[in-house]
């Protein structure tokens, strides 16, 4: 019963609030929204290296993460007896993109794996149902990598969400993330061949980068642009209730000890160390996530300070 | 046709009539306000003034949330541009709750009853009727509409603050007085067409 007051009571306090933030996506069970969004792009971007790079094993990964990732989905949904329902709106609702995109992705992996890593399965590689299978994964894949970004910036109560970048941002995510998982897989499952750990090594240096340009941008919008929301939700990341998860785990845990390993050597870059820096680098973007989506304070509906009950 | 509501900022004093009529009107579980009344407060000791704003769903010509909800439960009926709620189709991914630039729907997932002790007999005959974990918000009291009467905020309002009526009719009493008296709607620069306007204190 305290748990129900305390909710209830919150809510109350929110309503007061000038800058109410949003607790849906990421506190409670919403968290396991972040998780799956987190989830799936990963496995979206690794599914893309996996191929680039002809690497089963990442391509295995990749399958696994996005099985977690709509099994995450389904634990946040209010009602997920209904899940299926999802499909209906793919007109217009960027959720509906992402499950339909999700739903073919794991449907066209599931034909075009198996016959990859076992010799003996019903249907070879080069069968046209393996084939059907590659295609339906890779525009699985594209949908999933470019639709999580559209489903914030359509969130037009949260201006802080509602950011041009925000698309670009989550695509970039999704290839970092891929590649580091990819740099856990080699370092799990081991190298097929020399050329392939200092080539991802490369891709994440370079994506990271480009990730951190297109975060620091969108925070400067952020800051600069006319919408007091968008402010107050820059400040609650940068210096606010957030700010401990966004240095410790954005900053410290995804971006520094990363380059650290990578940069200064520090270490041989070892199974062991790629295994780190791939780890360090997903935590880091779980964060960044988990943080931006905290961050969201609704549009004010008063211009000044508000009293509401 | 296309309904719509206005509100005379001047006329409300911010009773909370319209909150308490619309609870009732619908048994909404605790933490689900269709209806509600902000306020705020202007100036310098002692020249003072309290504003009242009261809000509810703006039933948008182009609403966001619509556009947002993957399975179609939000939708608006093409015969009167009243957005509603279809409770069936609801999956509970609150896409809409982040659409509304309005802020006015509410996730529903906490037990329908605002006392310890459980259940009032009110409660168990109003209350636990509506779905859990599902998103609710205001429909213009559709029902009530439909049936020749005036939605249960308008009705009950003290002080004759609140008017609805067929906003695509320009001789209706809510498009004269929008026109007359310089009705405005909350957060036009967003573009939504909301249906709900205020007219200035």
């Amino acid at each position: 019963m305290s748990e129900i007051s305390t909710k209830y009571d919150r809510l109350i306090q929110d309503l007061r609030l000038e800058f109410r933030p949003q607790r849906e996506w990421g506190e409670g069970r919403g968290v396991f929204l972040v998780i799956g969004h987190f989830l799936v792009g990963i496995a979206a971007g690794a599914w893309l290296f996996g191929l680039l790079f002809s690497y089963t094993g990442g391509l295995v990964i990749a399958f696994l993460l996005a099985g977690a990732g709509g099994i995450a989905h389904l634990a946040f949904l209010g009602r997920p007896e209904r899940f299926w329902k999802m499909a209906r709106h793919v007109r217009t609702s960027w959720i509906s993109r992402g499950f339909v995109g999700l739903a073919l992705f794991l449907a066209g992996a599931a034909a075009y794996l198996p016959p990859l890593l076992l010799a003996a399965w019903p249907w070879s590689s080069a069968s046209a149902l393996a084939q059907a299978g590659w295609l339906a994964a890779a525009v699985g894949m594209v949908v999933l990598i470019g639709y999580m970004g559209f489903v914030y910036t359509a969130s037009k109560g949260i201006p802080f969400w509602n950011s041009p970048l925000h698309p670009i941002l989550y695509v970039a995510h999704a290839l970092r993330g891929g590649a580091a998982a990819m740099l856990v897989a080699v370092a799990l499952l081991g190298p097929p061949d020399s050329n392939l750990t200092g080539s991802l090594i490369k891709v994440w240096i370079a994506i990271t980068a480009l990730v951190a340009l297109l975060f620091v941008l969108e925070i400067h919008g952020a800051l600069t642009g006319g919408n007091a929301a968008s402010r107050r939700s820059a400040h609650e990341l940068l210096a606010g209730r957030l700010a401990a998860a966004f240095y410790g785990g954005t900053l410290l845990i995804g971006l520094v000890v990363p380059a650290m390993l990578v940069g200064t050597r520090l270490a041989p870059l070892s199974l062991g160390v790629l295994a780190v820096i791939g780890l360090c680098s997903t935590l880091g973007d779980f964060f960044m996530k988990y943080t931006s989506i905290r961050a969201g304070v609704y549009l004010p509906l008063l211009p000044r300070r508000t009293t509401a009950r | 046709m296309r309904w719509g509501m206005v509100i005379d900022l001047k006329r409300c004093i911010g009773c909370y009539g319209c909150q308490l009529a619309c609870k009732a009107e619908h048994g909404t579980p605790p933490g689900v306000y269709y209806a509600r009344v902000l306020k705020q407060e202007e100036g310098q000791y002692p020249t003072v003034r309290q504003l009242s704003l009261p809000v509810l769903c703006n039933h948008c010509e182009d609403p966001p949330c619509v556009d947002a909800c993957p399975t179609g439960a939000s939708f608006k009926w093409e015969e009167d541009g009243i957005v509603d709620i279809d409770h069936d189709r609801c999956v509970g991914c609150r896409a809409c709750m982040m659409a509304c630039p309005y802020t006015n729907r509410y996730f529903n997932d906490q037990p329908p009853h605002y006392f310890p002790q459980g259940m009032t007999p009110y409660e168990e005959a109003r209350t636990q009727r509506h779905q859990q974990n599902v998103v609710m918000k205001c429909n213009f009291c559709r029902d009530r509409v439909r049936a020749g009467k005036l939605p249960a905020c308008v009705a009950n309002c003290p002080t004759i603050a609140r008017y609805f009526g067929d906003l695509d009719d320009p001789l209706s009493e809510v498009s004269v007085l929008i026109k007359e008296r310089g009705g405005f709607t909350l957060h036009p620069e967003i573009g939504t067409g909301p249906s709900v306007y205020y007219l200035p204190p």
